[in-house]
């Protein structure tokens, strides 16, 4: 077993929200070309048939207003637009077509192919060149938030594609009931932002487990006091609201409006927060995460995957007059694992390496956290079963400090 | 840590405007979603566990947040004793 594995107690996931990998990584191509981002010559058709180009102009807030729609019926446009569709091959090229459809704005709709430059993001781009960075993590699903973040909890959304409450099916629990029953018991949190934040999708849980849940400031307590269970699930602040003590609680968690450097000081506290502590950064696995794309442009093409049988999402769901076998993914979203025992600028290909190429998805999340913490783990859904593990980028050697990034927000 | 990192990364602030708390609620989609199950769940409740909030004037990412905090108290007794965050 590598000394890196041999040494892991903690896995740590923190899930944004709501951005592309080309839109926040796909300029590192230029910088790394093993990095599968952006060439700079990606185009959709907008609606008077003249190219959209992709743009360096992403801005941090006021640009991706209103909310790019992401419910499932859209994505289907953003994907297979000019095509039959599936199955298809996705062509990529409805993005802006999509986009047009909620303003009838010809200039505005150009704006969903906009991406930053890695100056703007020195959290992310830093710790995406310091660390391991998927070229090839999907979307659970082509569809919105709850759905898809339900693949990371349960490794499953049991049949569901919208934003709708889902029913919890048996034999399949979560993660974190799972840990909990294990023998021996495994210790696992929950940390929402605050109360006013609270958790996102899985509010049934917060009913029936509240001993899973904690807040994040309770997060950053137990990374100082070496607290930390041996998995935790991080939520960013979903709202702009008053704090307790009366001051201004910015979203962190980059959905469109929300602004994007709020959640780039959130990305990098908390992983100040581990790397401060010497016996927890040289035992800790940090996966940060986007939960789907947001409706912006993204160029590659997302693959087939196992069927989520028994489940199939209806007509009435779906709206695209196709039902869903939960048989392919959803589009590309960054994804950067963070351990000093990862080799720096590590890239794991994904689907433009046909024989070196692996495809992560949000049931990689609960299949690896099972694998390590449970071992065999019959109870779980198809897709989780077919998914892709992450821990073996782990390896025997760790970087000295002077080797890892350190985040200053000028406090 | 004990070895200094030779690696520190300036991360700028948000500029001051971006703080929102009136925006509406129809604009963020996700955030509509929380309130909706929440409420789902509030339904389910005894009667005198509901924060008689009228779903109706949940208009606001602050009104929402409001909503939110109330529900979740009442679910998560734990985190408020605590401070609530």
């Amino acid at each position: 077993m590598p000394a890196g594995l041999d040494n892991l107690k903690h896995i740590v996931v923190l899930m944004m929200e709501n951005r592309s990998f080309d839109h926040m990584l796909g300029a590192l191509k230029s910088v790394d070309p093993r990095i599968n981002g952006l060439i700079g010559n990606e185009t959709n058709l907008d609606t008077t048939n003249e190219p959209a180009k992709v743009l360096p102009q992403a801005e941090f807030q006021s640009q991706l207003d209103p909310d790019p729609d992401h419910a499932f019926p859209a994505v289907n446009k953003q994907l297979y637009f000019g095509t039959p569709g599936p199955p298809a091959p996705p062509s990529m090229n409805g993005f802006v077509q999509s986009y047009y459809d909620q303003q009838k704005d010809v200039q505005h709709s150009h704006k969903i192919m906009y991406y930053f430059t890695p100056d703007k993001l020195p959290v992310l781009t830093t710790l995406a060149r310091s660390f391991a960075l998927f070229n090839g993590w999907f979307a659970a699903i082509p569809g919105p938030t709850i759905c898809n973040r339900a693949f990371a909890h349960y490794g499953t959304s049991f049949g569901k594609v919208t934003m709708d409450m889902f029913e919890i099916k048996p034999p399949y629990v979560s993660i974190y009931e799972r840990l909990l029953a294990a023998n021996p018991a495994r210790s696992t949190k929950l940390y929402y932002y605050d109360t006013s934040s609270s958790t996102m999708e899985v509010v049934n849980l917060l009913k029936n487990q509240p001993q899973i849940f904690a807040t994040y400031d309770q997060f950053l307590s137990d990374c100082k006091n070496g607290d930390l269970p041996e998995y935790s699930f991080v939520e960013p602040n979903y709202s702009d609201h008053e704090g307790d003590g009366g001051g201004e609680e910015l979203a962190s968690d980059q959905h469109p409006d929300h602004d994007v450097q709020a959640g780039e000081i959130f990305i990098g506290t908390i992983y100040n927060a581990i790397h401060e502590n010497p016996d927890l950064w040289k035992s800790t696995a940090l996966l940060v995460v986007y939960d789907e794309h947001g409706g912006i442009y993204d160029h590659v093409p997302p693959p087939g995957c196992t069927p989520d049988a028994p489940f199939i999402a209806p007509l009435t769901d779906t709206q695209t007059g196709a039902t869903f076998a939960f048989d392919r993914l959803g589009v590309r979203v960054p994804a950067i694992l963070i351990s000093p025992w990862i080799a720096k600028a590590t890239v794991v290909p994904g689907p433009e390496d046909p024989v070196n190429g692996r495809v992560f998805e949000h049931s990689s999340i609960p299949a690896t956290v099972t694998q390590h913490y449970i071992g065999a783990y019959d109870a779980r859904s198809p897709r989780e079963k077919a998914a892709q593990t992450f821990l073996d980028l782990l390896g025997d050697t760790m970087r000295p400090d002077t080797d890892c990034p350190v985040f200053d927000f000028g406090n | 840590m004990a070895t200094p990192s030779t690696n520190r990364v300036l991360v700028p602030k948000p500029a001051r405007t971006s703080f929102n708390k009136e925006r509406p609620l129809e604009r963020n989609t996700l955030l509509k979603n929380q309130v909706d199950h929440f409420r789902e769940l509030e339904k389910r409740l005894l009667a005198e566990l509901q924060t008689g909030i009228q779903y109706e004037t949940v208009k606001t990412e602050g009104q929402a947040a409001e909503y939110i905090k109330k529900m979740t108290t009442i679910l998560h007794p734990q985190a408020f004793r605590s401070g609530g965050k």
